[in-house]
């Protein structure tokens, strides 16, 4: 499926704003099932130094700095995708305790490097609740496969979609509490629940087909990545209660939210600022792309 | 100061007999048998000799030196803030020239091994990946910054300084007890110890032939200099701190003073297509060395922290673009991590194919299950402390604990074993400490300082010594109060010459460099010194009044003072009409508390604390001298005042002399500055645009409300304006408004008028750096000749007059305009030169 997405993000600020210098992942990941076709980002005003570089995670990282007064900031990154069918999960189903054992000996270079997304990072903490909640979907013995569904599908039928209910800052705990949230609570929810298993998870930012009947399409999403030794990494939705397919467009992937912020930014001057966001991911006939 | 640390020596108690140490200690000083050690016999002989009246005389000599030189440390949520003063004892600590040949020796083996592990960790992680270094050390770390992944600093220097702190067992061999890594602290203050020592104790130096310190610096000065990637000819260096509020900003005054280095905050720099720029009055400077006193996470709040705006924005950035070389490396806190301790005897094999010349304390991680078995089977014995390094985490001490706490912390370590590190508890040793009652023994830990040199690391011959908070504590940190002590290295090289004190800078530094902030800070320097002084002269007039002695020292009536307070709006609401206000003793009380209460505006106790706010900023941009006298400015008034109404309207009169005597000593001293550069031209405008608004108020009050007959406020006028010998010898007549009004508002001869203000604002204004070649006279030029000009024009007999209800509407009005003409002046200039809008962070979604 060949995608054309757009995603504009657009401040206001009711000062002026004489210099800003922002950072940006926006630029969708190459990878085996995802061809990156074409890719462009563009800011306003017109930045005086544009820099890219791979971060720790191997993701696209774009940096503006922006030296002429202005009170609005507007980048939009387009980029055109092909996103092909995954490979199938493996046929077999193995035991959770199996898979956190491997992780935790971690004796291969693969098992190593997912062995990292076992432990906290800034926005996910592990405790106590959050153990509990996992453990649920995994009792003695649970096939990791099995136990990964499920605890999405609770995740999705427990929690209540609700925008602005929560702000990136609102802590975990209160998420779990509450019950509400959107992609980036949900995702965060389920990771910290998969690590207090000692389950290796990791955040993966990214945007959804437009159109379709998808929760939380027309902003940029998030999901999960769980690593299954022997096969790699499996996305899972819980927001949707899915496994990712030909309508999830990938950027990019880190420990949580933190790691792989679609725009980051810092102003000098601006005082109160809004924000506009608008995320566009549109099939387009591949005779005419 | 506690009644812990080296109290107030008395020379009748003092005795020479130091006191046989606890047994089970090594003791520095004494042998077992209680004769000095062979390295401690000279310095023992010398003190006897010199006995102990004379050494407490110099140890109060040390401690006004300390005081006078402005060595501080801030306590942490302390309410008194930054200002107190260095602990030190002025009993050295003496190392046989040998024995640090071997202290040397490890660490620099240690410095070496630790800049590999970085290296490693912020690059290829094949130590993790080979087994070495457990990957829970690193992936769960919050030290390990993975935005630093990558980043290789010039000549792959991550550590560039390096301190250490080792401790001495009962057996006699030195252990590690911890690392600081990421911006230590400590070589300032071992410095000034010894300049300390060097003044006190001269000759003693000399015959001990202690090793100098000076050298290290010099050497390792020019080793980071060379580090300055792409070699420039004149690199340029900043010492980037947080402030003054920073525990050791002594110390980053102190670099930044020495070697002319500017001190900056994050606020004082910008990246700019991946070069870091210092924000100086004249433009942008490029910056090539970073010297970082500020933590490694809030370096950059783009890519580090996010909820802190302390750093600089994109100086990651500048990094990985390898245009700065930042000393340490960012992210070089990772190896502070006390859990790394147990893996560096295997990586000192594996890294560098020798054994550690000095071993760490006995460490035991955790996340490793046989030592974890082994730390719960002896958890009384040990120190629990965070495997990772984290603020505000301490050591915790199971042997001292209730039988349920242990078990809850062993709950702990159960439930996330990994995050936890036992360690041995260190017998520190001991040294004798000067108190009042003679010497005595106190533990100590010894703080050694390593630098880059170029090919290797080389180790500052002394270090600094911490001394414990009381006789039988282990605790050492200055934080909780302890002290500190010079340390003295004795023979074993060539060198025995002591320390020269490096020359004082001169008054103001690289003019050129300065900083938007810095400008600002001496602008308002000037400003609030101005409005101290203007208060402290007025009260000064006032107070005496109110002494309820018609004879002595009245210069005016209760209903003349009445008027100015009122006039100035200085009285509460609630007396300013009451008749209780019109009795001089009522009076007397309320000004004399408004003299002490801080939180009133026109308080001499407020005044004092912005100027002392403001010196600290500004510390490094003033001569010694001149530092001495705000120090001794803003110490007046710290006593409580006396709760006795008259001992506290003496003391007001007392402190209002002080406070103006020491003021002209400032200003004495800024007018025989012989480096006029930018900074004294901004602190020479905050003094003359304050000196014309308060001024004007005066004349305001003192003239145009004045009640007819005018010659009771005219009198005090002159009196507080300082002016009334000029205007006798002037004028040789009765006080007239037309000539006070000349003398105070119009005459550009007599430095206290309006108009001597303008002029000077108007010379101050030209000598400003400008950016660019404008084609147009700048703003602040314009504003400046248009208010001399007003001055000029003004005919005081018209203004003067009164009109038919005996008011002064047009003098009222006059003076109105050139108080709006000072006020746009004063925002042009701050809106061209000393504006610096505040951070934000951007949403994110």
């Amino acid at each position: 499926m060949r995608y054309k997405a757009t995603h504009s993000t657009r401040y206001r600020y009711d000062a002026v704003v004489s210099q800003c210098q922002s950072e940006v992942r926006l630029t969708p990941r190459a990878l085996p099932w995802q061809a990156l076709l074409e890719s462009r980002i563009q800011a306003t005003p017109e930045p005086a130094a544009v820099e890219a570089h791979k971060d720790y995670f191997g993701n696209d990282v774009t940096t503006f700095t922006i030296l002429e007064s202005h009170d609005r900031f507007t980048i939009v990154s387009t980029s055109t995708v092909d996103v092909e069918p995954r490979p199938a999960p493996p046929a077999t189903d193995t035991p959770w305790e199996a898979v956190r054992d491997e992780l935790a000996a971690h004796t291969r270079p693969e098992t190593l490097e997912a062995f990292e997304y076992v432990f906290d990072s800034p926005f996910v903490i592990a405790g106590p609740e959050l153990a509990a909640y996992g453990r649920k979907s995994f009792p003695a013995g649970r096939g990791v496969l099995e136990g990964i569904d499920d605890l999405a599908h609770r995740i999705h039928s427990e929690f209540t979609y609700e925008p602005n209910a929560t702000s990136i800052d609102t802590p975990l705990l209160e998420t779990l509490k509450a019950g509400r949230g959107v992609c980036q609570d949900f995702s965060h929810v389920m990771i910290g629940a998969l690590r207090s298993l000692h389950l290796s998870a990791r955040y993966v930012s990214g945007y959804l087909r437009s159109g379709a009947d998808y929760q939380g399409a027309e902003a940029s999403h998030a999901w999960v990545s769980v690593y299954l030794p022997g096969s790699g990494w499996l996305d899972i939705d819980p927001t949707n209660d899915l496994r990712p397919g030909t309508g999830h467009v990938t950027l990019g992937w880190g420990r949580d939210y933190g790691d792989v912020t679609p725009v980051k930014g810092i102003a000098l001057g601006g005082g109160h600022q809004l924000v506009d966001v608008d995320v566009r991911v549109d099939p387009i006939d591949d005779a005419h792309a | 100061m506690s009644d812990t640390s080296p109290a107030r020596p008395s020379r009748r108690t003092a005795d020479w007999h130091y006191r046989p140490p606890e047994a089970g200690h090594w003791d520095e000083a004494l042998d077992p048998s209680g004769r000095p050690r062979p390295h401690w016999m000279r310095l023992a002989a010398a003190m006897r000799r010199m006995g102990m009246p004379e050494f407490s005389r110099r140890w109060e000599f040390g401690q006004q030196l300390i005081r006078a030189n402005g060595v501080t440390y801030n306590v942490y949520g302390d309410p008194l803030g930054s200002a107190r003063p260095w602990p030190m004892d002025l009993v050295p600590l003496a190392i046989d020239g040998h024995e640090w040949t071997h202290i040397e020796r490890a660490v620099i083996q240690r410095a070496t091994l630790l800049n590999a592990v970085l290296a490693d960790l912020y690059g290829s992680h094949r130590l993790v990946r080979d087994g070495h270094i457990p990957p829970e050390l690193v992936f769960d770390n919050p030290g390990f910054l993975r935005a630093c992944h990558g980043i290789a600093p010039t000549s792959g220097v991550f550590l560039q300084n390096y301190a250490v702190d080792i401790a001495r067992a009962p057996n006699g061999t030195w252990w590690v007890i911890s690392d600081r890594t990421q911006a230590p602290s400590g070589a300032g203050y071992a410095l000034e110890n010894r300049l300390v020592s060097g003044r006190t104790l001269p000759a003693m130096l000399d015959q001990c032939r202690v090793r100098p310190l000076t050298d290290f610096f010099e050497v390792t000065i020019k080793a980071l200099l060379a580090l300055a990637p792409k070699r420039p000819a004149n690199p340029r260096v900043v010492v980037m701190s947080a402030g003054p509020n920073s525990e050791t900003y002594f110390e980053h005054s102190f670099f930044a003073r020495q070697w002319d280095f500017p001190l900056v905050g994050g606020g004082d720099l910008t990246v700019r297509d991946g070069r870091v720029f210092l924000k100086t009055l004249a433009g942008l400077n490029p910056v090539d060395v970073i010297l970082r006193r500020l933590d490694d996470e809030f370096c950059d709040p783009l890519e580090l922290r996010g909820d802190s705006l302390l750093g600089v924005p994109g100086l990651v950035q500048a990094a990985r673009a390898g245009t700065v070389f930042i000393a340490n490396a960012l992210g070089s806190g990772l190896v502070e991590t006390p859990a790394l301790m147990a893996f560096l005897p295997g990586l000192c094999r594996h890294v560098l194919g020798e054994d550690m010349r000095m071993p760490s304390v006995a460490t035991w991680w955790c996340g490793q299950e046989e030592p974890r078995r082994e730390v719960l089977e002896h958890l009384g014995t040990l120190v629990i402390k965070p495997a990772f390094p984290r603020f505000g985490q301490h050591a915790e001490f199971p042997a001292t604990m209730s039988a349920d706490n242990r078990r809850a912390l062993a709950a702990r370590i159960a439930a996330h074993p990994a995050r936890f590190v036992a360690q041995e508890q260190v017998d520190l040793s001991s040294a004798p400490v000067h108190t009042h009652r003679g010497l005595e023994a106190r533990h100590v830990v010894l703080r050694v300082i390593a630098a880059w040199d170029g090919t290797s690391y080389a180790v500052l011959p002394g270090g600094l010594t911490r001394v414990a908070t009381g006789q039988q504590s282990l605790v050492v940190s200055m934080q909780a109060g302890g002290g500190s002590k010079d340390t003295w290295v004795i023979g074993g090289a060539d060198d025995t010459a002591y320390e020269l004190e490096p020359s004082p800078a001169p008054g103001f530094t690289s003019s050129t460099e300065l900083s938007s902030r810095m400008a600002d800070n001496l602008f308002w320097l000037g400003r609030y010194a101005e409005r101290l002084e203007a208060n402290a002269r007025l009260f000064r007039v006032l107070l005496p009044a109110l002494s309820g002695d018609a004879h002595q020292g009245r210069h005016a009536s209760v209903d003349t003072v009445l008027h100015y307070l009122r006039g100035l709006d200085l009285l509460p609401t609630q007396s300013r009409h009451a008749t209780v206000a019109r009795q001089w003793w009522n009076l007397q009380r309320l000004v004399a508390d408004m003299v002490f209460d801080t939180r009133h505006i026109a308080s001499i106790g407020g005044n004092l604390r912005h100027v002392r706010r403001l010196s600290w900023e500004v510390k490094e941009r003033l001569s010694p001298d001149t530092w001495r006298v705000l120090q001794q400015l803003s110490t007046q008034l710290s006593a409580a005042p006396p709760t006795n109404h008259d001992r506290r309207f003496l003391a007001a009169l007392a402190a209002l002399d002080d406070v103006v005597i020491m003021l002209s000593a400032f200003a004495g001293l800024l007018a025989e500055n012989p480096t006029r550069g930018y900074g004294w031209r901004f602190l020479g405008l905050g003094r003359r645009m304050e000196r014309a608004l308060q001024m004007i108020e005066l004349l305001r009050v003192g003239v145009a409300l004045a009640p007819f007959p005018d010659d009771a406020c005219l009198e005090v006028l002159l009196q507080i304006a300082d002016s009334s010998t000029t205007y006798r010898s002037r004028y040789l007549a009765a006080i007239r408004t037309r000539y006070v009004l000349e003398l105070l508002l119009a005459d550009e001869t007599n430095p206290r008028s309006v108009a001597f203000q303008a002029t000077a604002l108007l010379d101050g204004v030209h000598s400003l750096p400008r950016r660019q070649a404008e084609a147009s006279p700048p703003a602040e030029y314009t504003l400046a000749k248009r208010l001399r000009q007003l001055l000029r024009e003004a005919n005081m007999d018209d203004i003067k007059r009164r009109d038919a209800n005996g008011q002064r509407l047009a003098l009222e009005a006059h003076l109105h305009t050139v108080r709006n003409g000072v006020t746009d002046l004063s925002e042009a200039i701050t809106a061209r030169y000393l504006s610096h809008s505040a951070s934000s962070r951007l949403k994110s979604f």
